[in-house]
């Protein structure tokens, strides 16, 4: 178990170092000069030569990566021209924004996706089956943007009872953060609800039709026994793998969502950076969402495993 | 007299096409039953009908399913389950898939009876540990904290063997138990059998390949072939004067006694029919030896008065 776990982090920091090398080299080959970018089309030539100095542009590449990487170990990603802030206090500053609409968003996709997802493979061709077909072919037809926008429209606008945009951070008022996330979270918990739900109803009735159920059907056992500890049991690992990449891509960034509702979110700071050419922003950006991708999937990787311990190696002494 | 299992014509079909037929069988209290007959005629059919398991895909009908004193035909789901978890310990035929995978085992053994019976998961596991001691583990705690994808198949099937005993039941059905055992855990298991047959006065129906493990251990027993019991009584009797040609050619000719598992007989020609398990003759008609004109359209059924000794076959 423990060198299972090693192994992950080895080869996650293989990933994250690799991932380093290519998002520098990649966004410093991008045509375009940061130093002209930043002082404008009518800046004169020596202004930008001396900037471009100053910024330590005139160096080997190679060495740039290596101060580039150095300073990622301090936490230190530079600054960005853009805001004028230093990268790594913008996204400390955007995390909460993301995070806690990713967050609130799974807790009810999953919420929904298992209570519907398990009932529904229970009770084929039932009511609640077919709501749950309802969802899954929802949640996939109905583009987020849409909803969002009817959304804002009815509860916003029409009926008035909850912001249409922008952030309040938690520590300013509880209630306020609730409201200001809501309406994200659910247009967010939509778009996921669906894919989750479908995986969760087909792990559920395969597991029905394994033998192990026959076993516990023989015990006797209550309902609730025999559906979770046994039926539920046996269908985890599909989903949360599925868990685990959706968070994964929540967390990243949510682009449309915080467009609508005007979050600053991370999504919204990719989308700024890529547009101004932030070249240093969009480097320190690719890097922490990539490790916060890498972390999700090793989380879930070793969640699957303690469900599922046949990879563990074992002895077999004389029993 | 007091029986264990009473089972009257049942019948099991998957759509049009007949499973089993015409199948009664009765088991004492107290009585090993021996259930035998070629791969595919039934056997595990029959036992799933007895505690309520058959597929989803089959449908049944009986005239009488008695199962530990409980009418089955007359009880609701709930008492059905209720009433099988408490009083009759399954082993299935192939133990395989029916531990669950990713549960230890110490997590699945005694939960039927910290259920029924009402103990703590202690005492389930006390328990536990004893019962697999008796079915051969030398460090039975060790076992309670493996999966079962670490146990080997005859492991496995010791530990169903233990499960199915948990609740001290009135009924086990122990569909081939032995069959992933060296001879020696076979012998082990067996005389486990017989000691708390003897000792709790609990029926075993014990569906085999095996004749001579039938023979040694079974007081009673009824020779299955293609969807129909064609003999059936007390074991002493069907071996010393065996009335139906198919009970005959399987004592006569195969000296080892053993049915080969998932293998037809090649020793008696022919196979057993898959299809037309309905037909008004002898199911047997085609590979019999002695057929005559008359099995083709009817066949007799020979129950005598103290009915320990029952046949279907026109031959007197
Ligand atoms: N779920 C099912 N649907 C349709 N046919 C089935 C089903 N289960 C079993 N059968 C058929 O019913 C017949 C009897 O099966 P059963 O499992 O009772 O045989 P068996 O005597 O136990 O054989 P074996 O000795 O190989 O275990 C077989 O022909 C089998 O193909
Ligand atoms: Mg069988």
């Amino acid at each position: 178990m423990l060198s299972y776990i090693l192994d992950r982090l080895k080869s996650s920091i293989v990933v994250l170092f690799v991932v380093s090398v290519i998002t520098f080299f990649v966004l410093m080959i991008i045509p375009g000069n940061p130093a002209q970018l930043i002082l404008g089309t009518d800046a004169t030539p020596e202004a930008i030569q001396e900037l471009h100095a100053a910024m330590g542009l005139d160096r080997p590449l190679y060495q740039q990566y290596l101060s580039w990487l150095l300073d990622l170990f301090t936490l230190d990603m530079g600054s960005s021209y853009v805001y004028g802030e230093s990268v790594t206090a913008l996204i400390a500053r955007s995390i909460p924004v993301t995070f806690s609409i990713s967050i609130f968003a799974m807790v009810m996709a999953v919420f929904i996706a298992f209570l519907f997802g398990i009932i529904s493979a229970i009770k084929k061709n039932s009511i609640a089956d077919y709501f749950s077909r309802s969802i899954m072919q929802l949640g996939a037809a109905i583009p987020s943007f849409w909803i969002g926008m009817v959304f804002i429209v009815y509860f916003g606008i029409k009926l008035r009872i909850l912001p249409v945009s922008g952030f309040v951070p938690i520590e300013q008022s509880f209630a306020g953060f609730i409201k200001s996330i809501l309406l994200p979270s659910v247009v967010l918990a939509i778009g996921e609800v669906g894919t989750l739900l479908r995986i969760i109803r087909s792990s559920m009735l395969d597991s029905l039709k394994q033998d192990y159920m026959d076993m516990a059907r023989v015990k006797g056992l209550s309902t609730g026994k025999t559906y979770i500890k046994y039926a539920l049991r046996g269908a985890l690992t599909a989903p949360l793998t599925i868990i685990g990449m959706q968070f994964a891509k929540l967390a990243g960034g949510t682009v449309v969502v915080e467009t609508i509702f005007a979050l600053p979110g991370l999504g919204r700071m990719v989308l700024t950076a890529v547009e101004h050419r932030d070249i240093v922003l969009l480097q320190g950006l690719v890097m922490f969402i990539t490790s916060t991708v890498i972390i999700i999937t090793l989380i879930v990787d070793i969640s699957v495993m303690y469900l599922n311990p046949r990879i563990k190696s074992f002895q077999q002494g004389e029993l | 007299m007091n029986e264990t299992v009473v089972l009257k014509d049942l019948q099991i079909n998957a759509g049009d096409n007949i499973l089993v037929n015409k199948t009664s069988i009765v088991i004492e209290e107290g009585e090993i039953f021996g259930l035998v007959g070629e791969s595919g005629s039934g056997k595990t059919l029959t036992a799933k009908a007895i505690i309520n398991l058959l597929p989803k895909g089959l449908s049944y009908s009986a005239d009488e399913i008695i199962t530990a004193g409980k009418n089955m035909l007359t009880a609701s789901a709930e008492e059905k389950k209720e009433h099988i978890g408490k009083n009759i310990g399954y082993i299935p035929q192939n133990t395989v898939f029916y531990l669950h995978p990713m549960i230890k085992i110490k997590n699945q053994i005694g939960d039927g009876y910290v259920y029924h019976m009402h103990k703590t998961k202690k005492e389930a596991l006390e328990k536990a540990e004893a019962l697999l001691y008796k079915v051969g583990f030398k460090y039975p705690k060790i076992v309670l904290n493996y999966y079962p994808w670490q146990l080997s198949g005859g492991m496995r099937q010791r530990c169903n063997i233990a499960m199915a005993l948990m609740n001290d039941p009135k009924l086990i059905i122990a569909d081939e138990p032995t069959t992933a055992l060296d001879s020696t855990v076979q012998r082990q298991v067996m005389d486990l059998f017989r000691t708390i047959n003897e000792e709790m006065k609990l029926s075993i129906l014990l569906i085999s390949h095996n004749l001579g493990l039938v023979k040694h251990y079974s007081h009673s027993l009824a020779v299955m072939y293609a969807g129909q019991i064609v003999e059936s009584g007390y074991t002493n009797t069907v071996f010393s004067n065996p009335k139906h040609p198919y009970t005959r050619l399987l004592i006569e000719i195969i000296p080892s006694f053993k049915i080969k598992k998932d293998e037809r007989l090649a020793e008696i020609p022919g196979l057993a029919a898959e299809n037309g398990r309905d037909i008004k003759g002898c199911v047997f008609f085609k590979r019999c030896p002695k057929a005559m004109d008359i099995c083709k359209e009817m066949v007799a059924e020979h129950i005598d008065d103290k009915h320990d000794h029952y046949y279907r076959c026109n031959l007197k």
